[in-house]
């Protein structure tokens, strides 16, 4: 079909005084493929609407190019409107002649309007219309880890009407809340019975995830169960695959025993019915490898207050800064005060040694201004969260980034925390960084409504070719594979002998990097590809 | 089902979207002329390479919630009552006159042009504002003093302009549950004098850099036009005191984000950040900390007091605490790192809402498990009225009041 172009001018209610329309007009009515050129005062109110639907309508153009305010506040809009005037909303070119032009300039810019509005006329020429069509997805997801995080996503998910499956690597459910006491422990019970009583919940324990292939609303997953490999689909992947604690070895010289003992061990202890002799003195210390320590700050706020009820001790607590930037952290370290519990602050790492059968520890006390040797007969380590055992393994699976401590993706400011940039992948909870209560329920309601808004309504609507590969161009080099951060490129063989490169549009995120690196400039991307760009740049002086 | 969201900041807005995108018609209610909230005054704290401050999210949901058919922005709005229960409350709106309507504004210019008052009464909106539209200052324009002038209204060439309005009330019916994402206030820094903010132009706060930074690019002392070399900030203002039983999550990051910006601008600028104890967990955030701690002299301990010094500086009293005593020093400009405060008028929202307050004065949730939830079925939190939250963190917790909401509708159905 031919290209029948409808030009509409926008003055911005006249104000755009530096701008003289009815050259601008005179000068593009003349060119190749134009239909018409409007002059019109608000283009984005409703007349406006009007006087576009109908001159469109009318004149049965198939390009429309509009010169009006910044895309920013216009583009959206018109985009709808031709939707509604069923044009491909991509065969939509747009100058801006406001910010750009008028209101950036002294004196007349009529040239410089005539330019942009050129520019877009050249670009709208070669604009293809890229179609949508809905793609049914898999309506079931998939959560892998049976602990806290896992288990309240499924049944968070179940009850919006999501069939999850919950696949956990232990015989049993319950993930770390089996060693935990306290709050986390008594949930459990509750947690794991409610999740077995809940008919849309699949479990499946003794199973670990081997592979995962597809795309989003179809991954197809590959889990092992014992001796047996399942092969299932899934719309969307859950990774809530939690946390380890690890008292890091270079950090304490001693051995660990008796007198030098992690959290929980001391928490095993302080739930023993009885102890022949409790520790008249204990000592906890932390921040001594890095400042990532709100996870030992909690435990250690959360166990000295338990040693000071249970024992009575003195309790003495080493540590760089005190970590209170979560909620209700701030109360808790008062508390501790309180009952007494003292906070020694050292800005280099304190000596630890033995001292007959006790533990001497010497430290710089940067409030006191001087050394402090305490020797105490318990001495709490301190334990860094690291990601679960099988975090590096299933990252690789998966071809997802860790972060430099082995977390689950990398921070992104530009993601949802718990997206990954694997579209239908996502992260929640300790499997992607030391994270406390509230941030944790955060996670899980977050994941939770990404998930029921994106697999509920059964389909997801795709741009069906907005970047794509041809195949006659594409020689396999994989560069475009390496380079796509959203995995969403493959080889795939045609006609029974090339094997070429093809963009999933379900899993493209349209960031454009695969077109730009392609050496043989075989990866389009419609709306900015290499003819379009440099029509517009040629469009520069021409007039 | 119709949902009223109170309040546009970054967790109004993410909490908006969310459910307008799971098919819920949403009223978006904002008490200022523009929805963006506080973060919207953030600056890019990025040097060479970007700092994860986040501030660059708020833009982007902006532009996306703008043309959002299914959400109905009112602003200079504010809820006055509220009747009903889970899965139908009326909710009573006053809103106040605009008169210009966000509707019919195009943002030509035309009216500021003519305007005749010095400064102008009418202001042209933000870059990235939404909605996109022009205001009127009551106390500048002439027409709304004396009646004398009317200019403005004459050149618009889209009639937005309408005065002689009274508040209007509007009941919006069926509405199935509420979300208040009411933000907080920044701690006023005059409530503790000795820290001079108000009488000395070079004793600023966090968020007056932030605003600086956002509208000049670059920090340039208001008494001399330079770029400051010895700057100072001081943490803690306004929390973890015995006003403020909490931390307010956010001064530390900025703080020292900051300090690298304005290190970064000025190679000879010495920073010093004087603190109680350095937040510096985080995903990320270790990171930086750990990159940029030697740029940065770091010293325990709040100072007691600012005073005035010779040419335009300020001198600080802080404890030297590794040598035992007292000492002075001068810098060029002190920040004070104000805190995250609940809002003033809380309250009242609460009072219409027959929602907690807790002791610190943010709205109460339902229990530990549970920090979306009030103890009102069908009204949820989201954001920094529930506690202080940074940007990320409100937009996870404005994603999960909405999913929360979601789920309680869905069950009572």
């Amino acid at each position: 079909m031919p290209v029948k172009m409808g030009i509409f001018l926008c003055n911005c209610g006249g104000s755009l005084k530096n701008i003289d329309f009815p050259k601008v007009r005179e000068n593009l009515e003349d060119l190749e493929d134009v239909a018409f050129v409007d002059i019109s005062h608000n283009l984005c109110l409703e007349e406006g609407e009007k006087a576009i639907t109908s001159r469109t309508l009318t004149e049965n153009i198939n390009r429309v190019v509009i010169a009006a305010c910044s895309p920013e506040f216009c583009e959206r809009n018109f985009a709808r409107l031709l939707e509604k005037l069923r044009l491909n909303p991509n065969l939509l070119s747009l100058a801006n002649i406001r910010e750009q032009c008028s209101w950036a300039h002294e004196g007349d810019v009529t040239r410089k309007a005539l330019e942009l509005i050129m520019m877009a006329v050249d670009k709208a020429r070669l604009l293809q219309p890229v179609e949508r069509k809905e793609v049914a997805v898999n309506k079931e997801a998939l959560v892998v880890g049976g602990g806290f995080c896992g288990m309240k996503s499924s049944l968070e998910l179940s009850q919006l009407g999501i069939r999850p499956t919950l696949v956990e690597r232990e015989p049993t459910l319950g993930g770390k809340l089996k060693e935990l006491e306290g709050f986390y422990g008594s949930q459990r019970e509750a947690m794991i019975k409610a999740v077995e009583k809940e008919e849309n919940i699949e479990i499946l324990t003794s199973a670990e995830v081997i592979g995962v292939e597809g795309k989003i609303g179809d991954f197809r997953v590959r889990i092992r169960r014992e001796t047996k490999e399942i092969l299932r689909t899934f719309g969307a992947i859950v990774f809530a695959t939690g946390y380890k604690t690890e008292i890091t070895a270079g950090d304490f010289p001693l051995k660990l025993g008796i007198n030098i003992i992690s959290q929980k061990r001391l928490a095993q202890m302080l739930q023993a019915p009885t102890l022949e002799a409790s520790p008249e003195t204990i000592g906890f210390i932390f921040d001594l490898s890095d400042e990532n320590s709100r996870f030992p700050t909690l435990a250690t706020l959360n166990n000295a207050l338990a040693v000071k009820q249970r024992w009575g001790s003195e309790v003495y607590v080493f540590c760089k800064n005190v970590k209170v930037d979560s909620e209700g952290v701030e109360k808790l370290y008062r508390e501790a005060r309180e009952k007494g519990v003292m906070f020694l602050k050292f800005d280099e790492n304190p000596k630890i040694s033995a001292d007959d059968g006790r533990v001497r520890i010497d430290a710089g006390d940067t409030l006191l201004g001087e050394e402090i040797a305490l020797t105490c007969d318990l001495v709490v380590a301190e334990e860094k969260l690291l990601p679960a055992e099988g975090t590096e393994g299933l990252s690789s699976v998966l071809k997802i980034r860790t972060d430099s401590q082995g977390f689950y993706q990398e921070e992104n400011v530009h993601l949802y925390p718990v997206s990954s940039e694997r579209k239908g992948i996502f992260f929640v909870g300790n499997c992607r960084g030391d994270l406390d209560l509230g941030r944790v329920l955060a996670d899980i309601s977050s994941v939770v409504a990404i998930v029921h808004e994106l697999l509920s309504p059964g389909k997801i609507m795709v741009e069906v070719e907005r970047v794509k590969a041809d195949p006659q161009k594409c020689v396999a080099c994989l560069t475009c594979i390496r380079a796509c951060p959203h995995r969403a490129i493959q080889l795939v063989q045609i006609d029974n002998e090339k094997v070429v490169a093809e963009i999933s549009q379900l899993a493209c995120d349209k960031c454009g990097i695969c077109a730009a690196i392609c050496p043989a400039k075989a990866i389009k991307f419609e709306g900015y590809s290499d003819d379009q760009i440099l029509a517009q740049i040629e469009a520069i002086g021409v007039s | 089902m119709e949902i009223v969201v109170i309040g546009g900041g970054i967790a109004g807005i993410t909490s908006a979207l969310e459910l307008a995108n799971s098919g819920f018609t949403v009223h978006l209610i904002e008490k200022e002329a523009r929805i963006g909230g506080q973060a919207a005054s953030f600056c890019c704290k990025a040097t060479e390479v970007c700092s994860k401050c986040s501030a660059c999210l708020l833009p982007q949901r902006l532009s996306e919630i703008a043309s959002y058919p299914q959400i109905s922005i009112l602003t200079n709005s504010t809820v006055v009552g509220v009747n009903g229960k889970l899965g139908n409350f009326q909710v009573e709106v006053c809103q106040k006159p605009q008169y210009i309507s966000p509707k019919k504004c195009i943002a030509c210019g035309m009216c500021i042009e003519v305007c005749p008052t010095m400064p102008k009464a009418i202001q042209p909106p933000p870059p990235e504002a939404v909605p996109y539209s022009y205001s009127i200052g009551e106390s500048q324009c002439l027409y709304l003093k004396r009646e004398e002038c009317n200019l403005c209204r004459e050149i618009c060439p889209t009639h937005a302009i309408i005065f002689g309005q009274k508040p209007q009330r509007q009941k919006l019916n069926n509405v199935g549950a509420i979300i208040v994402a009411t933000g907080f206030d920044v701690f006023n820094a005059r409530e503790i004098g000795c820290l001079g903010y108000g009488r000395y132009p070079n004793v600023l706060t966090g968020f007056d850099l932030e605003r600086i930074f956002r509208n000049q690019g670059s920090l340039k002392l208001s008494s001399n036009a330079k770029e400051p070399k010895k700057v100072a900030f001081i943490q803690c203002v306004g929390s973890r005191d015995e006003n403020h039983g909490y931390c307010s999550q956010v001064c530390c990051k900025y703080a020292m984000r900051l300090a690298r910006l304005i290190t970064y601008q000025n190679p000879d600028a010495e920073v010093t950040i004087f603190y109680i104890d350095l937040q510096t967990a985080g995903k990320g955030f270790a990171q930086f900390y750990k990159e940029y701690q030697e740029s940065i002299r770091f010293i325990r301990g709040v100072p007691i007091e600012i005073s005035e010094a010779p040419s335009d500086e300020v001198e600080v009293k802080f404890e030297n605490i590794a040598e035992g005593r007292v000492e002075r020093e001068n810098f060029d400009l002190v920040t004070l790192s104000v805190g995250i405060a609940p809002r003033k008028d809380s309250w009242e929202l609460a009072k219409v809402l027959g929602i907690n307050l807790e002791d610190d004065g943010f709205f109460d949730i339902k229990g530990p498990l549970n920090t979306t939830e009030t103890n009102v079925d069908g009204v949820f939190l989201a954001g920094a009225c529930q506690s202080p939250k940074d940007i990320p963190d409100s937009i996870a917790h404005g994603i999960s009041a909405a999913e929360r909401a979601m789920e309680v509708l869905q069950r009572c159905q």
